[in-house]
C-alpha cells in the first residue's frame, strides 16, 4: 500500500504497517467532522487490539471550554466502556501533534504510543514546543511517531482557517484568499498553518 | 454551620505574593560568538564605524544592540587587553581607540584593507610622510555574548570578561518575560486579597478531600474587574475593600479524581462510602487517579464555561448542529454533581444581589435542598432533549444538582425596593441578567482576563489548561508546590541562618525542597502563543515546602 508520509520521525517499520493507515484514515475523518461542527479540525481515534474504542474530535468551541479538545473526548469515550487501565494496551491517532496539555494528560492516562498527522509547532508537548512524552516525571514516558498523512492534516487545518469567522470581534474578510494545495517536495516539516489555540 | 457561615468565618493566608520567573530569567540563553577587536586611531572612529556600515552586511536577527561598538584601553577587559598587547598594541604613542567587529564576521583581509586608512599612526599624514614604514592594524580575536543581559550583574560580569555590555531593563523582557508595568499593576490588584481567595481554595481541597471524592486540591475562580468594582465601591463608601472579597468570585471547583464511574462500575468513591478521606488518597496508583480532566482547575474552567453555555443563542445553535460525538453530552467532568462549596459559590454568582445587600442574613444553601428543586426548565435546556434518547448513552443521575436558576432581569429586580440593584454586576449592560459570569452573547470568552487561585501547583496538563483558557493570572501557595507541577521555575531559594566562625549568625542562601524535578515555569513561554503571569504566595513563617500525605500526585 502506498502509504503517505512525509514526517522524518516514522521509520520504515512502522510507516510499512498498513493497519496504521487506516486508523489515521479514520481519525481525518473526525478531522472532517469537527470541520462540519465549525470546529478546529482535529481528530483521532484510540485503538486497543485493533480495534477502535475512542472517536474524539475539538470540541471547545461547541463547549466554550477551551480545554475540550479532541484525546480528551476520546478518552472519555473509552472509558464509558472500559477501565482507565486499558489505555496502557491502547495506541492514540490523532491528525495533528498533541498540544502540550494533552501530551501530559496522555502520559497521565498512561497512553501506550501516539501516532500523529502533522507537526504543531506552536503548542505541541511531544516535539513540537515542549517533549512531555519523553521527559522524566512521575508517570512513564510513551513513544511518539508522527508525518502519517501529513499534508491531508495541514489541508484540513487550512480549509478551516480560510473560513471567515464571524463570530470575532473583528472578522477578517477573507474573501479574496486561495485555499494553498501546495507543499513543497522533500521537506520533511513544512511550516504548519496558524494553528490557534483549539488543539 | 452553613456554606455562608463557613465563607464568612474564613481566615486569610497572611503572606506575600511573588511572580513566578520565567525559564528564560531563571536559565538565560547564553549564545556567545565570536567577534573581531582592531585598534584604530581615535580621531577617525566616526570614519570607522561609517566604513564598517557600508561594507559589512549585518544579520537583523541579531541585533547586537547591547554591545559598545568602541572601547577605551582602560575599559577593555583585562585579558583582551594583554592579549592585544602581545600582538603589538602599545600603551604609548597615536591616541587609539579599540573597535568591535561583530558578527556576521567578514573575511579577515578584506577587514585589514577597510581599517588600514585609520591605522593609529599613519592616520592623517600627509603625503610627504608616504615613506614612513605603513601602520599595522592590531587585531584579534574574540568571544562575546550574543543576546543582552538579563541584569546589571551580568551585564558587568560580560563586562570585565569579554567586552564592554550595555544593560538596558526593557530589552529583554519584551519576549521572554512579562513586562514589568503589566506585571506590576497585575500584583498590586492581586495582592490585597489574595490571601482570602487562597483559603478559600484550601477549603474547597479540604472539601474535595473529606467527600472522599477527591484529593485536597481546591481552585477559585475570581473576576479582576469586579474586584476592581470592589475597591472603586470601598473607596466611595470608605469601608475597607476586604469585606466583599467573595463577591468577585466566579466559581470554585474541587478535585474528583476517585468520583468518575468507569465501564459503568462503582466509582472509588462509591467502593468507600463515608470514609474520608478516600483510602486512594494514601497511594499514586495511576488506574486509581481519575484523570486531569477530573483535577480542580478543570472543574473550575469547566464550571465557566458551562454558565457561558447558558446563553440561549448558542443552544439553539448547538441543539440545531448536536455533536456527533454522544460523550460530550455525558457530563464526562461531573460538572453537574456539585459539592456544597461549588454548589453555593454558582448560586451566588447567579444571584450577586442576595450577597451584595444581604450581607447579614446570607442565605442558605445546601446541595441536599436544591436537589428536591424543580429542575429549572432553562437551565436543563442543554441540547439533551434534542438528541435522540441513544446518543445520551449516561443515564440522567439523580443526585445532579441542575444549574442556579437564571437570574431575574434586572426589571424584577428593580419593582421590589426592599433590594437595592447591587454595584458590582459587570453583565448587566447586556441582556438585563445580573450574573457574575458572563455568557457568551454578552462577551464572555473561556476564561479571558480571569485569575485562578489554586491549592497547588497544577500538574502540566492543568498548566497548559490555564493557557489554553486565556486567564489573566494564577496564583498557588508556595507550600502547595509539586514535584508534577508545571509552573515553578527554580528551586526555592531562601536565606538559613548559620554560624559564621565567631559563632555570629549569618545568612546564607539555600536551596529548599525537593530538586529532582523539571521546572516548567509554563506560565510564561516565549515559544507558546498565550501566556499568563504567575505568582507564587508566600505564607508569613510557613515557607515550606509541604508533602501531601507524603504521596507525589498530580494536582
Amino acid at each position: 500500500m502506498d502509504f503517505p508520509t512525509t514526517g522524518i520521525q516514522v521509520s520504515p517499520a512502522v510507516a510499512a504497517d498498513p493497519k496504521h493507515a487506516y486508523f489515521m484514515q479514520q481519525a481525518l475523518l473526525m478531522g472532517e467532522k469537527a470541520l462540519e461542527c465549525g470546529e478546529t479540525p482535529v481528530g483521532c481515534v484510540l485503538v486497543h487490539n485493533d480495534k477502535i474504542v475512542g472517536y474524539g474530535m475539538n470540541d471547545t468551541n461547541r463547549s466554550m471550554n477551551g480545554t475540550r479538545h479532541a484525546e480528551f473526548l476520546a478518552i472519555a469515550e473509552v472509558l464509558q466502556t472500559y477501565p482507565k487501565s486499558i489505555l496502557q494496551s491502547t495506541d492514540l491517532y490523532v491528525t495533528v501533534e498533541p498540544c502540550v496539555m494533552c501530551a501530559s494528560a496522555l502520559k497521565q492516562y498512561r497512553i501506550r504510543s501516539v501516532y500523529f498527522g502533522c507537526p504543531n509547532d506552536r503548542f505541541g508537548g511531544t516535539g513540537g514546543v515542549l517533549s512531555l512524552h519523553s521527559d522524566p516525571s512521575i508517570d512513564p514516558a510513551y513513544p511518539v511517531y508522527g508525518g502519517f498523512f501529513h499534508n491531508e492534516a495541514i489541508m484540513l487545518l487550512r480549509r478551516f482557517y480560510i473560513q471567515e469567522n464571524e463570530k470575532a470581534p473583528n472578522p477578517r474578510p477573507k474573501k479574496n484568499r486561495e485555499l494553498n494545495t501546495k507543499f513543497e517536495d522533500g521537506d520533511s516539516s513544512p511550516a504548519t498553518p496558524e494553528i490557534n489555540t483549539s488543539l | 454551620m452553613s456554606v455562608a457561615d463557613t465563607i464568612n468565618a474564613i481566615k486569610p493566608l497572611h503572606g506575600q505574593i511573588v511572580p513566578i520567573r520565567t525559564v528564560q530569567e531563571t536559565r538565560p540563553p547564553e549564545d556567545y560568538g565570536n567577534a573581531y577587536v582592531a585598534e584604530v586611531n581615535v580621531k577617525a572612529s566616526s570614519k570607522v564605524i561609517k566604513a564598517l556600515d557600508a561594507k559589512l552586511p549585518r544579520d537583523p536577527s541579531l541585533p547586537l544592540n547591547h554591545l559598545r561598538r568602541f572601547a577605551k584601553r582602560e575599559n577593555l577587559p583585562a585579558s583582551l587587553r594583554e592579549t592585544l598587547e602581545a600582538k603589538g598594541s602599545l600603551r604609548t604613542g597615536t591616541p587609539t581607540i579599540f573597535v568591535l567587529i561583530a558578527p556576521p564576521l567578514p573575511d579577515v583581509e578584506e577587514l585589514l584593507d577597510l581599517l588600514a586608512p585609520y591605522a593609529p599612526d599613519t592616520y592623517g599624514a600627509t603625503s610627504s610622510e608616504e615613506d614612513k614604514p605603513v601602520s599595522k592594524i592590531t587585531l584579534v580575536t574574540t568571544t562575546i555574548p550574543l543576546q543582552p543581559p538579563f541584569n546589571a550583574q551580568q551585564a558587568t560580569k560580560w563586562s570585565e570578561t569579554m567586552w564592554p555590555v550595555l544593560f538596558n531593563p526593557a530589552a529583554p523582557r519584551l519576549t521572554v518575560a512579562p513586562p514589568a508595568q503589566i506585571l506590576n499593576r497585575a500584583q498590586q490588584s492581586i495582592q490585597p486579597r489574595a490571601g482570602h481567595y487562597l483559603a478559600l481554595a484550601r477549603k474547597v481541597a479540604a472539601e474535595a478531600k473529606a467527600s472522599g471524592r477527591g484529593r485536597g486540591v481546591g481552585a477559585v475562580v475570581v473576576d479582576p474587574e469586579i474586584e476592581a468594582d470592589i475597591e472603586a465601591e470601598a473607596a466611595k463608601q470608605g469601608t475597607s475593600n476586604l469585606d466583599s472579597w467573595m463577591d468577585a468570585v466566579l466559581c470554585v471547583g474541587g478535585d474528583v479524581r476517585f468520583a468518575r464511574s468507569e465501564a459503568g462500575k462503582p466509582s472509588q468513591t462509591d467502593l468507600h462510602p463515608g470514609i474520608s478521606p478516600n483510602p486512594a488518597c494514601s497511594t499514586f496508583d495511576a488506574d486509581l487517579e481519575g484523570g486531569p480532566d477530573l483535577h480542580a482547575l478543570m472543574r473550575a474552567v469547566e464550571l465557566v464555561a458551562r454558565c457561558r453555555r447558558e446563553d440561549s443563542e448558542h443552544q439553539a445553535e448547538m441543539a440545531a448542529k448536536p455533536s456527533p460525538l454522544s460523550v460530550v453530552y455525558a457530563d464526562p467532568q461531573l460538572s453537574s454533581k456539585l459539592s456544597p462549596l461549588e454548589s453555593y459559590f454558582l448560586h451566588q454568582a447567579g444571584f450577586p444581589e442576595t450577597s451584595a445587600s444581604n450581607a447579614t442574613e446570607p442565605i442558605t444553601l445546601s446541595p441536599k435542598k436544591r436537589k428536591h428543586e424543580e429542575p429549572n426548565p432553562e437551565s436543563t435546556a442543554i441540547p439533551l432533549d434534542s438528541i435522540s434518547t441513544d446518543l445520551s448513552t449516561q443515564p440522567q443521575n439523580e443526585t445532579e444538582t441542575p444549574l442556579p436558576a437564571p437570574p431575574p432581569s434586572t426589571l424584577a429586580t428593580n419593582t421590589d425596593p426592599s433590594i437595592p440593584v447591587p454595584e458590582i454586576e459587570p453583565a448587566s449592560t447586556s441582556e438585563g441578567t445580573t450574573s457574575r459570569i458572563r455568557t457568551r452573547s454578552q462577551g464572555g470568552y473561556l476564561c479571558t482576563d480571569l485569575d485562578i487561585y489554586i491549592s497547588h501547583e497544577p500538574c502540566l496538563c492543568c498548566s497548559m489548561g490555564i493557557l489554553l483558557s486565556r486567564f489573566r493570572a494564577v496564583i498557588f501557595p508556595r507550600s502547595g508546590r509539586m514535584k508534577s507541577g508545571g509552573l515553578a521555575s527554580e528551586p526555592v531559594i531562601a536565606p538559613t541562618p548559620v554560624l559564621d566562625d565567631e559563632g555570629q549568625e549569618q545568612e546564607q542562601e539555600q536551596e529548599k525542597g525537593d530538586d529532582e524535578r523539571l521546572y516548567y515555569g509554563l506560565h510564561w513561554r516565549k515559544e507558546l502563543n498565550w501566556r499568563a503571569l504567575g505568582f507564587e504566595f508566600v505564607e508569613e513563617g510557613h515557607e515550606d515546602v509541604e508533602d501531601e500525605d507524603g504521596v507525589v500526585f498530580n494536582a
